[in-house]
């Protein structure tokens, strides 16, 4: 990660996107930040941890988004600015108390929300837009349209926030998020940090010094006003501009990553006098003067915006207020087809809009392009599909889970999590997870399964939750299986990291973001004090796990636990050396012979395994192979050697 | 040969509950495995020519003829109780043996004298654990065949045990087993593969009687729930009018009308025409009306060979079976013969459709006359 707290201002640094919005909260002074990990927005809270304890400020990552908010505004409430970060699915996690927070007010430190939007879902579960959420939320909302905004905006957010006394939101997206840039550095603040909750009631002020929704309706009036005021700032931001010809052909209205690649269809069409942008970074709520304006100078508008149609739809909602015999523009974007309305967009897709809108002709590529690119590709790399790494745990475990489920021969199923472990939808994992939606939910789901009994319901449940996710929104469930007796096996793959996003600690793992040792919250002694029957597996040891979970799906009674504890791979790797030296033996690989049909490099599938055609064996990729030795237990002919390496 | 593979065995045998559960489909596939009292399929195997799992299984088409002519060069099903080289009633001469077997101790005589004499280095076969579960075993001296006698009537995947013997184990193997296992013995015998412990090596089969077998798994669950099974010593079912199931302990003895047991037959034994073991070196059973004894058919060479060593060192009393015994042995498995090909008939609903069985037009028209 780059070095976010050099203090070097007018210099240039290259920075991710997330780096720039931690360099951005700390030249804005913030205090405090807090964070749970998830792909785009992870490197936000891990660069301002990395250097929190020498610049004197407090970082952690919480154990769940709606924590990490809470104990965000906590600090905002005695006057420390503070940030809190999150992918789109935290907006869910805590919008509850977003909800209430707009109504309370932040206090005297400004408080900020960034969160990561990843169209595509190229590392989630969905691809969530988190902008209606600002807007029924009533936050104002602001997007960065590359790396130094995204640096400026957070600085100036953090004004913003504090002056009006309510949070704001700074979205970006993955392309913002993961892409590098150079940037800009401004001064860091040298002002000590002093946290004071102020208790007594500030006379000329009609509200006392509580931070509550009530009443609601005074509440809702100011926060109205609050967002007049941030309209009123936003009609004059400089992160709203329009680049193009007077009375342009075509004019497009964009903001973040779309603006990037709206810039670069105009570049290759050449039709910079012809085509205008007016590029936004304040979307909610909308600043209506400097938008109609802008309007006004062409007949034809596309919008270019990823995911919902959220700049679209106000801007309409803005024209329906026209007088009735103004002009209206002819609006394109998702709403006529222009533009996907769903996934990520590229300058291809926005070259072919703009040409279909003006009726132009444009070949990108010579059209053999791609299929030479193609077949380059697959002749240089090998063909793998998404797969746990050699060495996973999870690999063991879901083979284990997989054995166990047939045997028991109750049609049982599993409902899955969020985390590397959601891959075991496909042959990762055998195909073993038949539920997959929200943190929490493999859990929550399995509350309900487990109490059809009496509907002829015998399908043995287990519900799969990594470490991170059992801490982040799992308990409740477990709570709720134990109390209310609901029939399923919770299974914690505990691997000791937050493995997925990139190792952050959680409670589990007895240290903090900024390094510090600090108590592990032990998930067996947790579940047992609920009352759960508590097993604690390794893995590796499939005969075992198999039986294990045998046994706990024969027996009656509520929610059950079993933990299967084993080192993420890549964190063992890093500590320790291989365990063992893994080799075929050739006489005894029967191959695809009756008796195997090759069962390690067709069903149990690491990439550690390689089918070798020309001899009909198997081998082992020794660059690949962690030496974890878990296949010299699934080859019934003994034909996979480990020995201790 | 064979052109199906474990899916055909999964929809034609298994879940049609003809699964006698011989495990003679486990114990060397990676894909199917056996777990209380049902075969399971693990994982999809694509093999569909030369599937062992499909050829060996007692319930896929068997022609018998042919294994007949393969194993006694004799056609089958002239004979109730098959090829018959003698019909003998022993026991054995060591009451230590007797006290310890189901009934006259023939089994354990004869194992312990073949072992004794490198006949055989090891023997597959049931034991009954401390909590009376069946289970296979690999039985290579003495004191463990000692440690299996008695029978627990309950089916248990014997030849599992045999598959997982190593390939290149030359060892010299006896295998003691049930009529359906012996069949499938007979089936790898007539069609020998090089992948997997060689049938070569199996140098003694012997076969108990069996009018039928008791669920491992439901079975065992009565049991359990009605017993304490640490301390049972001994299981029985008299010989007729009894109809009892009796379970003897420490204390005495206990008894289950044997209508109530019945409900936990394999439903694959009301299909099976063997009570013999037709196809074993010697078929071993009780005597009806004579406890302490054992009816003891030879049926090979090797048979006989055996019978006759351990009549030379007097491991066992050998006496003729009375005829009236022989003629109530053979009516008994005559009717087991023709009630299970009326039961396959009527499963199968066309006297051309017998399932599993490959039996010659004038055997079938006379059994089920």
């Amino acid at each position: 990660m780059a070095n976010i707290e050099i203090d070097a201002p007018g210099t240039s640094q290259l920075f991710i996107g997330n780096e720039a919005i931690a360099r951005g909260a700390l030249e804005a002074g913030i205090g405090f930040a807090a964070a749970y990990p998830g792909t785009p927005s992870s490197e936000i809270l891990g660069s301002l941890a990395q250097v929190a304890k020498k610049i004197g400020i407090y970082a952690e990552w919480s154990i769940n988004e709606m924590v990490a908010m809470e104990a965000a505004a906590g600090a905002s409430f005695a006057g420390i600015r503070a940030l809190a970060a999150m992918k789109q699915n935290g907006i869910n996690v805590v919008s509850d108390f977003l909800a209430n927070l707009v109504m309370s007010g932040t206090g005297k430190g400004g408080l900020v929300l960034v969160s990561c939007d990843d169209p595509s879902a190229i590392s989630s579960s969905n691809e969530q837009d988190t902008r209606p959420a600002a807007k029924w939320l009533d936050i104002p909302l602001v997007e960065p349209g590359d790396f130094q905004e995204a640096k400026d905006m957070t600085k100036w957010l953090f004004d913003l926030a504090e002056e009006l006394g309510t949070i704001c939101i700074l979205r970006s997206v993955t392309r913002i998020a993961h892409a590098r840039g150079n940037v800009k550095l401004g001064e860091l603040p040298t002002k000590q940090h002093r946290a004071y909750f102020e208790q007594i009631h500030d006379l000329k002020n009609v509200m006392p010094t509580t931070f509550m929704p009530i009443p609601s309706s005074l509440r809702h009036f100011f926060l109205h006003m609050k967002l007049e005021k941030a309209c009123e700032k936003f009609e004059s931001s400089p992160f709203n501009r329009y680049v193009g010809p007077d009375k342009p052909d075509l004019l497009i209205i964009t903001s973040g990553s779309c603006w990037l690649y709206s810039q670069d269809a105009i570049e290759a069409l050449k039709l910079r006098d012809r085509v205008g942008i007016l590029k936004l970074g304040t979307l909610w709520p909308l600043p209506e003067r400097f938008v109609t304006e802008h309007l006004n100078k062409s007949d034809k508008v596309l919008f270019v915006e990823e995911i919902d149609p959220f700049i679209e739809r106000s801007v309409m909602e803005l024209a329906g207020n026209f007088p009735p015999n103004a002009a209206r523009p002819i609006f394109y974007g998702k709403r006529s087809g222009h533009i996907n309305a769903y996934g990520e967009l590229n300058p291809d897709m926005v070259i072919k809009a703009i040409s279909t809108i003006l009726g132009l002709t444009y070949q990108p590529r010579d059209i053999q392009y791609s299929k030479k690119a193609e077949a380059v590709a697959k002749s240089s790399v090998p063909e793998r599909s998404m797969t746990f790494c050699a060495g996973c745990p999870h690999r063991a475990t879901f083979w284990a889970i997989k054995n166990a489920l047939k045997l028991d021969g109750r049609d049982g199923f599993v409902t899955g999590d969020i985390g590397c472990y959601s891959m075991a939808l496909g042959p990762a994992g055998f195909f073993q997870v038949r539920t997959m939606h929200c943190m929490g939910a493999g859990a929550g789901v399995a509350n309900g399964l487990g109490k059809l009994g009496q509907f002829g319901f015998n399908q043995p449940v287990i519900a799969v939750v990594g470490d991170s996710t059992f801490y982040h929104a799992t308990i409740p469930a477990l709570i709720n299986g134990i109390y209310n007796q609901s029939k399923f096996i919770l299974v914690i793959l505990d691997n000791s990291a937050t493995a997925m996003t990139g190792f952050q600690p959680h409670p589990g793992t007895g240290m903090t973001a900024m390094g510090e040792p600090t108590k592990v919250v032990s998930m067996e002694a947790l579940c047992r004090s609920l009352g759960a029957h508590v097993e604690v597996c390794d893995p590796f040891d499939l005969k075992g796990t198999t039986n294990t979970l045998l046994n706990m799906m024969a027996e009656d009674g509520g929610a059950k636990v079993a933990i299967m504890r084993r080192s993420c791979e890549l964190v063992r790797a890093k500590k320790e050396k291989l365990p063992y030296k893994v080799h075929i033996d050739v006489d005894k690989c029967i191959g695809e012979a009756c008796g195997c049909d090759r069962l390690c490099t067709r069903i149990f599938l690491c990439p550690g395994l390689v089918w070798d055609k020309k001899t009909g064996k198997s081998r082992i990729d020794e660059v690949i192979c962690s030496g974890c030795g878990v296949c010299a237990d699934v080859c019934l002919q003994g034909a996979i050697i480990r020995e201790a390496a | 040969m064979a052109t199906k593979g474990c899916k055909e065995l999964v929809s034609e045998v298994i879940d049609t509950r003809l699964c006698a559960l011989c495990g003679a489909c486990t114990g060397n596939c990676p894909y199917l495995a056996y777990y209380k009292g049902r075969i399971t399929l693990l994982d999809n195997c694509s093999r569909a020519d030369e599937a062992q799992c499909y050829e060996y299984c007692p319930r896929t088409y068997t022609d018998m003829n042919a294994i007949s002519q393969k194993i006694f060069s004799t056609p089958y099903g002239e004979n109730e109780i098959g090829t018959v080289k003698d019909v003998l009633m022993v026991r054995a001469t060591d009451t230590i043996v007797r006290e310890k077997a189901q009934y006259g101790g023939a089994v354990t005589a004869l194992l312990s004298l073949a072992l004794a004499e490198g006949l055989i280095n090891g023997v597959v076969l049931t034991k009954t654990s401390d909590d009376k579960a069946p289970a296979p075993f690999l039985a290579q001296s003495v004191d463990d065949v000692l440690q299996c006698a008695g029978s627990s009537y309950m089916a248990c995947p014997v030849l599992r045990r045999y598959n997982q013997i190593a390939k290149g184990d030359n060892s010299k193997l006896g295998i003691v087993a049930m009529p359906c296992q012996v069949l499938s013995v007979a089936k790898m015998k007539a069609e020998p593969r090089q992948n997997r412990v060689s049938i070569g090596n199996v140098k003694l089969v012997i076969g108990l009687f069996c009018t039928w077998a008791l669920s491992p798994d439901k079975f065992y669950q009565f049991l359990k729930e009605n017993l304490d099974l640490a301390k049972v010593k001994k299981f029985d079912i008299p010989p007729p009018p009894a109809n009892r199931f009796d379970v003897f302990t420490a204390s005495g003895k206990t008894s289950f009308p044997l209508e109530q047991i019945r409900k936990f037959t394999m439903p694959t034994c009301a299909y099976c025409l063997d009570m013999t073991s037709e196809f074993a070196d010697v078929s071993v059973g009780s005597v009806e009306g004579t406890e302490e004894w054992n009816t003891v058919i030879v049926r090979t060479d090797d048979g006989a060979d055996l019978m006759e060593r351990a009549k030379k060192k007097g491991k066992l009393q050998i006496d003729k079976l009375p005829s009236s015994n022989l003629e109530h042995l053979k009516e008994a498995a005559l009717l087991k013969k023709k009630r299970a090909l009326n039961e396959i008939v009527k499963r199968s609903g066309d006297k051309n459709n017998l399932l599993y069985l490959g039996l010659s037009p004038q055997l079938t028209k006379k059994l089920l006359a």
